[in-house]
């Protein structure tokens, strides 16, 4: 029975390592345009550098990770495989990295590169969804965590549809609604793609490595497609213009990430792992974030005297994504590219442990320069002349080492692998 | 679920991967014919369904509200006697 243990629905190394080992390279590219562009990116976040910045933590790290994470887990989460052919996965990854510099250019001024990159990004998405529709449509939905990723790629259908409408209706110039379609966008993007899918891969994850009790049945089941109705309600109450019925829908939203964020901090209060590693502490301080984050959205809106509501609206960029979303992932990243080299030695025969892929001691100092860029970042919604540089140099650097980091733990790798031949 | 003819409990709900595994396919070993492995974890274990499908095992998985994944493993009677 032991030469079962092959885990041979993993994919092959390169195909999610790809993807991973990229995401870190646009987070440092995110630093280089604050430090380039300066206070224009907390100005307003109608700024065409502003909206540059977002795209290239959205799509070149969030979403490059989400999907690498995904080509990885899928067998192992949901019994699914994706194709791990070269060519698909080559064209998957080119077009997302191709298409996120085009789309940065089109924001930069170069706006005919609007409809190549919207051609490149919905073609990547487009694949991906067809891919993954394909790999899991005949798996029954047996655990709330098979129906969130299934949810999910409705979610981020929804996000890419309504992102190519916009960069059509920006470069062609129509009279949209753009600003009432961006907020759907971005509704869409972080709740219905992005929440639903991490907590969807969360109630496999967080108990796994952090050694917590699982979600509640019941809450894992119902917060997936809450989120995504909440999404829908608020596509309809834009559609027929009732604002507030929009409006309460962002907020319940809001309501349902905080909702996930108590309870997995809760669990991890419980967890069984006596030591708190940089992963779990990145795990940690992100969940924080965003319960910072879903509380400013409401507080905003009921108090509009207390902050300015455009600095508001970029704090709370700011906390959800770069504080919240971008050190879950951080988290997560530290989590699944060690155990992926670890997998594939174990697969070749060559015995290691996982900590010695990638000591606590270098993602530690990585994760107090991420504290540090989310930090200045926030001081810069404040006061952009004097922090934004600041606040760029250092997320410039906290993406270089990210990918240090995780370079690292390929050198130990090979290393390994070279020893044992 | 029937849990009558359970010949080992396996709670692997803390146990990193691939624990569950290794321990299930060791138990799995000694199991005797007409009798059930119960396996606890916090999660759905695909690769071992796979393996377990492979090898003329059956199982059934079911969720409690606590969050835990109740899994009862039998041999395949049918695929024993060929």
């Amino acid at each position: 029975m032991q030469s079962l243990l092959s885990f041979e629905r993993a994919p092959p190394l390169w195909a999610p390592l790809r993807f991973l080992l990229t995401a870190p390279l646009f987070l440092a590219g995110a630093g280089v345009l604050m430090l380039f562009a300066g206070e224009e990116v907390f100005t307003s976040r109608w700024m065409p550098a502003s909206l540059a910045f977002t795209h290239l933590l959205t799509i070149g790290f969030m979403l490059m990770t989400m999907l690498g994470a995904l080509i990885q887990i899928l067998p192992v989460v949901a019994g699914a495989n994706l194709p791990s052919s070269r060519f698909w996965l080559v064209c998957l990854h080119g077009a997302l990295c191709l298409g996120t510099l085009l789309l940065v250019a089109a924001f930069l001024g170069a706006a005919e590169a609007f409809p190549w990159a919207a051609s490149l990004l919905a073609g990547a998405v487009g694949l991906f969804i067809v891919a993954a529709g394909v790999a899991l449509w005949p798996v029954p939905v047996t655990s709330p965590t098979i129906a969130g990723i299934k949810l999910s790629l409705f979610g981020i259908a929804g996000v890419a549809g309504l992102g190519v409408s916009l960069a059509l209706a920006i470069w062609r110039g129509w009279t949209w609604p753009l600003m009432e379609l961006t907020d759907l966008h971005a509704g869409w993007g972080l709740a219905a793609w992005a929440g639903v899918l991490l907590a969807a891969v969360s109630y496999v994850v967080v108990p796994m490595f952090q050694l917590t009790p699982a979600y509640r049945a019941r809450f894992s089941w119902w917060l997936p497609p809450l989120l995504v109705f909440l999404a829908l309600i608020e596509s309809v109450a834009l559609w027929g213009g009732w604002s507030m019925l929009a409006k309460m829908a962002e907020w319940c939203m809001a309501g349902g990430g905080a909702a996930f964020a108590l309870v997995t901090l809760n669990l991890q209060r419980q967890r069984r792992r006596a030591r708190w590693d940089a992963p779990s502490r990145l795990w940690q301080g992100g969940l924080m974030a965003a319960l910072l984050a879903f509380v400013l959205l409401p507080l905003s809106a009921l108090m509009p005297d207390w902050v300015d509501g455009s600095v508001m609206a970029i704090l709370f960029g700011v906390v959800l994504g770069l504080g919240g979303f971008v050190s879950l992932i951080v988290g997560m990243l530290y989590r699944i590219v060690p155990f992926l080299l670890w997998l594939d030695l174990q697969q070749r025969g060559v015995l290691s442990h996982v900590g010695k892929l990638l000591a606590d001691r270098p993602m530690g100092v990585q994760m107090k320069m991420h504290a540090a860029s989310v930090a200045l970042c926030m001081m810069a919604t404040f006061w952009p002349e004097s922090f934004s540089r600041l606040a760029g140099l250092s997320l410039l650097v906290n993406g270089i080492w990210l990918e240090r980091n995780l370079l690292l733990a390929v050198r130990r790798y090979r290393q390994t692998l070279s020893n044992s031949a | 679920m029937n849990t009558e003819d359970v010949h080992q409990l396996i709670d692997a709900r803390y146990l990193e991967p691939p624990e569950p595994f290794v321990q299930t396919m060791d138990a799995l070993d000694s199991l005797p014919d007409g009798r059930r492995l119960q396996l606890l974890l916090f999660r759905e274990p695909h690769p071992l369904f796979k393996a377990l499908r492979q090898n003329g095992y059956i199982y059934e998985s079911r969720l409690t509200d606590d969050g835990t994944f109740e899994i009862l493993i039998w041999k395949n009677a049918v695929a024993a006697v060929v």
